[in-house]
């Protein structure tokens, strides 16, 4: 009898033991990948990370080019809507898109938690005064001009959240370029709306100032 | 080059200021045609909606940079104090400074559709109403206490009630205990036909209200204990 697979698998079918084995590894498979589907996302995740992200977000994702944000500690969710707005086209990179739209849809959530889980790196502050009126600006905000507190959305500690991408210890370079992106209304997208009105409320030298805080933390 | 630039920058400047008269014309129109307190529109859909206190928590982090955590408000009068004011209030007010008709440049943005949904304000509102009330934190100067209770129990009383507490089903706001700072902006805005969704009958009990009338109303119930 001649098998439809070709040769590589004719002895298979060939013996009783094999086909007793196959079987035996196919029930123990599929016992284990319904308990490893998360492993399986993670080493996928893993793998991409390795020779998609890297390059520009670093291993642990405390990139070392501030053009690049640190993603490290950032919450999975967070990371996988971003991903989405690159594909649909809503936050607009040149960079970011082509890369985004070469992975599967299924892939966001493994790479999300990935960079969730490592460990965030702190930057340098350079100008204690600059970052102390950053952090009086970022806890406080202005009442008198109407802008609020950064703190109230991103956390007192720069954490963020689902929503609110973390800040603390981000590249002042990358934090500054982003904000003048929102008061330009360069960067457009779901969660934008908020920034770009805060930010229109902001002079360039507290653009700097909160960066430099933050970037410290 | 340069001389054009400018020309072109002065001509440009004066947009925004355009923008504004425009923005106020249809406000104060708009205030003629629909009762303040009517139920429609978004205000009515929300109403219909059942709130949730940890979505509302959630969904607070955006007002928070302003009203502070725990919706304190603050002092200076810049932003009210949130926490125990009646769902319907707060439902009624985000639904009208997000339409336009309480004028309120610096919410409005961080109120609209884009920020919040429907259900957002529902739950926000439900979270707020159940925040317990930190007692008087923006107390008026306290020297006009007695001329500020006797027109308060002369015009005041029989809608936002004998401690200041307002009433939930007809959109009266509680005031007790609210920033004296406040409330007399409020007071003032409304007396002189500045604020949009007033009670017209409110704007025409306080028409003959002095500054010194208005301050001392404002720090008698900036003292009085939230229930």
């Amino acid at each position: 009898m001649k098998s439809d697979c070709g040769g590589t698998c004719a002895n298979f079918q060939s013996s009783p033991w094999h086909t007793g084995f196959l079987i035996q590894t196919a029930a123990v498979l599929s016992f284990l990948l319904s308990g490893s589907v998360q492993a399986a996302d993670s080493a996928t995740a893993k793998a991409l990370v390795v020779n998609l992200c890297s390059a520009c977000h670093g291993l642990d994702g405390n990139s070392t080019d501030p053009k690049f944000p640190k993603l490290a500690g950032r919450h999975p969710e967070y990371l996988v809507r971003e991903l989405k707005e690159f594909v649909s086209g809503a936050r607009k990179s040149d960079i970011m898109t082509p890369i985004a739209k070469t992975l599967d849809p299924d892939e966001f959530k493994g790479l999300g938690e990935y960079f969730g889980a490592q460990k965030p790196g702190s930057g340098v502050v350079l100008d204690q005064k600059m970052a102390a009126s950053g952090m009086k600006l970022y806890q406080d905000g202005d009442e008198e001009r109407g802008v609020p507190a950064c703190s109230g959305c991103h956390s007192s500690t720069g954490a963020g959240s689902k929503r609110f991408p973390r800040l603390a210890g981000q590249h002042k370079e990358y934090l500054i370029q982003q904000m003048q992106d929102f008061r330009s209304d360069a960067r457009s997208g779901a969660g934008s709306r908020l920034m770009r009105e805060v930010t229109k409320r902001l002079s360039d030298d507290e653009i700097k100032a909160v960066a430099e805080y933050l970037t410290g933390l | 080059m340069v001389k054009w630039m400018t020309k072109l920058l002065v001509a440009l400047w004066w947009l925004p200021l355009v923008a504004l008269a425009q923005g106020q014309a249809p406000a104060t129109a708009g205030s003629g045609v629909r009762a303040w307190n009517e139920i429609k529109g978004e205000k009515r859909e929300v109403l219909k909606l059942q709130g949730d206190v940890a979505r509302g928590e959630e969904a607070f982090k955006i007002c928070q940079g302003c009203h502070k955590q725990g919706a304190t408000g603050s002092s200076s009068g810049a932003y009210p104090r949130l926490a125990g004011q009646h769902a319907t209030v707060l439902i009624e007010q985000m639904t009208d400074i997000r339409s336009g008709i309480r004028r309120n440049p610096k919410m409005a943005p961080f109120a609209d559709e884009h920020v919040l949904t429907t259900q957002e304000i529902a739950d926000i509102a439900r979270f707020l109403q159940a925040l317990p009330i930190q007692a008087n934190l923006g107390r008026g100067p306290g020297n006009s206490l007695d001329r500020g209770k006797a027109l308060y129990e002369k015009d005041c009383v029989i809608c936002h009630g004998n401690k200041g507490q307002g009433d939930a089903e007809k959109f009266f706001p509680l005031v007790a205990g609210q920033h004296f700072k406040y409330l007399l902006r409020q007071a003032v805005s409304i007396r002189d036909g500045q604020r949009g969704n007033a009670n017209p009958d409110m704007a025409k009990v306080l028409k003959p209200y002095s500054d010194g009338d208005l301050e001392a109303v404002a720090d008698y119930m900036s003292g009085l204990a939230a229930p």
